[in-house]
């Protein structure tokens, strides 16, 4: 199955999150591989720790792939070749762990009938031999997007499932901005439409993701002062309010995770260790990754009220 | 003088078996060419071969630069309605001029590179086997890979794989032994979990031979390979006993009747495999997998018959 993340705005925890999301499915025995879609920054590398990756690789990543100088693009076995003791040696029972980098020096470029076949070719080899495929794509309204829209929309790649992650922010400006890129002109839908997807199929393909919630009701927040405490009620109140009137709210929702510190700080996958032994991240984060990692693949979660 | 290839073998994203007839179909394609096929001792079905032009640098291990001009061969193969090869070759032979003829007269030659300059055989075949990533020289592996996922992608196939799995690669050579009469012998290493490469020593009569010796290499590597990835996924993971039979249902259904080593080969090339069924001992694992998959089946059948009945 391929998954595509999409977010509106930088920094809204997408590639932190879907990485995490997938680093647990992994984990949950499944065969996975991460695609850096980010063109103009890819990022991966510093995620999944692979020292020489960090920016990109020079040794023929994503972008010179698409472009028709390689053959194959660069593959890292993460569980062997991250420079991260705690994610280094395969779990028993975990499933493999694939990350496709971009290349250094990449930037976004407009998509052509060749792009989109060696796009959609990819996607197939990998479908042959992965559960998950996850391809980050860059912030907003990108050429990656569509360029991914037109190779799903291939005949070969019809019997392909594919689905949809838009992930926001739990502010006003990130609702709206995360309901203007589904649904707004030359929007994901739209941009769909044009390329050869039914509308409400893929509508039906695709769900919201909220992250770095903070959750008013959470013990955490005991030291607040109660103005405080009440204020942020409100507040939640109202984007409940504002998500559910622009199509974001709970029945186009997947998930949510919390705010957690050290993904403040800095974009890294949690492994247990960061939670049972050195405590510096909270168990609920990781659960909520594990939930996601469960949903993404569970129709159920997926069907239409 | 020299003979390089690559053969990349994966699982046909089909979710039954083929039968000769759809495989027929499915590997026809070239317009006018003869897909060659046949039944026994197990089905196989071989595309036409297809030429593909090349004018590139050649891999070397030390790193000097020749170029090389003229044509690689390739052609699909099916095992079993289940296994898919594509397969890639070329022989090379150093040219009579230094410069780059007509197109016509390497068409006259199909399956031939000629190398422009001075070439070391041994050092070619170095650097075509060894690990060190070559940008920008001759890639048979893409080819043979191209070819796979032009059949892979075809509107016959449903693509739901009763299950998932990767592709592997044997990168072979065969440099010309000394003697004409010598036997043919091979060095088959595992350099990394999808690449293998196998290094023939051989008198170069029969190219096809070898070929087809490759081939049925690479099928048996990639069916030992899955086998085992499929055991160790099942037999590891969580779950009670009937859910990780359950996991090894694929192996049973798609690949435990594929193992016929050697079934087809030349004479002149079975040293080869003698020697890798002496060690390794590719039989000796598989067979081992084998018992081991049967003797899950058959204790989980006890469980099941002494349960008290509900």
């Amino acid at each position: 199955m391929l998954i595509f993340a999409a977010s509106d705005k930088g920094g809204t925890g997408r590639s932190v999150t879907s990485s995490n999301m997938l680093y647990r499915s992994a984990l949950q025995g499944t065969d996975v591989c991460y695609l850096d879609f980010d063109f103009g920054s890819p990022t991966a590398g510093a995620i999944f720790n692979i020292d020489s990756v960090v920016h990109g690789t020079r040794r023929g990543g994503l972008h010179e792939y698409l472009d028709g100088a390689l053959a194959e693009p660069q593959r890292i076995e993460v569980w062997t070749e991250s420079d991260r003791p705690s994610l280094r040696n395969r779990p028993p029972g975990a499933g493999r762990l694939v990350l496709l980098p971009g290349s250094i020096g990449g930037g976004e470029f407009p998509t052509s009938r060749e792009l989109v076949e060696r796009c959609a070719r990819l996607f197939l080899r990998l479908e042959e031999e992965f559960d998950l495929s996850l391809i980050d794509l860059s912030a907003g309204r990108s050429y990656a997007t569509q360029m991914v829209l037109a190779a799903t929309a291939m005949p070969e790649l019809r019997s392909v499932r594919s689905r949809w992650l838009v992930f926001h922010r739990w502010t006003r400006q990130h609702v709206l901005a995360a309901s203007g890129l589904v649904y707004g002109t030359r929007g994901i839908l739209d941009a769909g439409a044009r390329a050869g997807h039914d509308r409400d199929d893929m509508m039906n393909r695709l769900r919201f993701v909220r992250t770095a919630v903070v959750d008013p009701d959470s013990p955490e927040l005991e030291g607040l002062q109660p103005a405080q405490l009440a204020w942020l009620r409100e507040c939640n109140q109202d984007l409940l309010e504002l998500a559910s009137n622009n199509r974001v709210g709970r029945t186009m929702l997947l998930g949510s995770v919390p705010l957690d510190p050290v993904l403040q700080w800095r974009e890294q996958l949690i492994s247990d260790n960061d939670v049972y032994a050195r405590r510096i991240a909270n168990l609920e984060t990781v659960e909520a990754f594990s939930a996601l990692a469960k949903l993404i693949v569970d129709d159920a979660a997926w069907e239409m009220l | 003088m020299l003979t390089l290839g690559e053969v990349h073998t994966g699982l046909l994203q089909n979710s039954g078996s083929l039968s000769l007839e759809h495989t027929t179909q499915l590997l026809d394609l070239q317009v006018g060419q003869r897909v060659r096929r046949s039944e026994r001792p197990i089905a196989y079905v071989v595309s036409p071969d297809q030429l593909t032009g090349v004018d590139c640098r050649l891999p070397t291990g030390s790193g000097r630069g020749s170029r090389g001009v003229g044509t690689v061969v390739s052609h699909a193969a099916m095992t079993g309605g289940h296994v898919l090869q594509g397969s890639t070759y070329t022989q090379l032979d150093r040219a009579v001029s230094n410069r780059r003829l007509v197109w016509s007269h390497y068409l006259s030659r199909p399956g031939w590179v000629e190398t422009i300059g001075k070439v070391d055989v041994r050092d070619v075949s170095r650097g075509f086997l060894g690990p060190t990533y070559q940008p920008q020289t001759l890639n048979l592996g893409a080819i043979s890979a191209r070819l796979m996922d032009a059949v892979q992608s075809s509107a016959r196939l449903d693509r739901q794989p009763p299950f998932r799995t990767k592709r592997t690669r044997l990168r072979w050579s065969v440099v010309p032994s000394d003697e004409e009469s010598a036997e043919a012998r091979g060095t088959f290493r595992v350099e990394s979990d999808t690449l293998r490469t196998l290094e023939l020593t051989a008198p170069q009569r029969d190219v096809p031979a070898l070929v087809e010796l490759c081939e049925d290499l690479a099928l048996h590597d990639w069916l030992l390979t899955t086998l085992l990835a499929l055991m160790e996924a099942s037999l590891t993971g969580p779950g009670t006993r009937a859910q990780k039979i359950d996991r090894l249902r694929p192996a049973i259904d798609c690949l435990l009747h594929l193992w016929m080593p050697a079934a087809r080969l030349d004479e002149s090339v079975l040293p080869v495999w003698r020697d890798l069924e002496h060690r390794p001992g590719f039989s000796r694992q598989w067979q081992t997998s084998v018992t081991r998959i049967r003797d899950q089946v058959t204790l989980s059948t006890i469980a099941l018959l002494e349960a008290p009945s509900r």
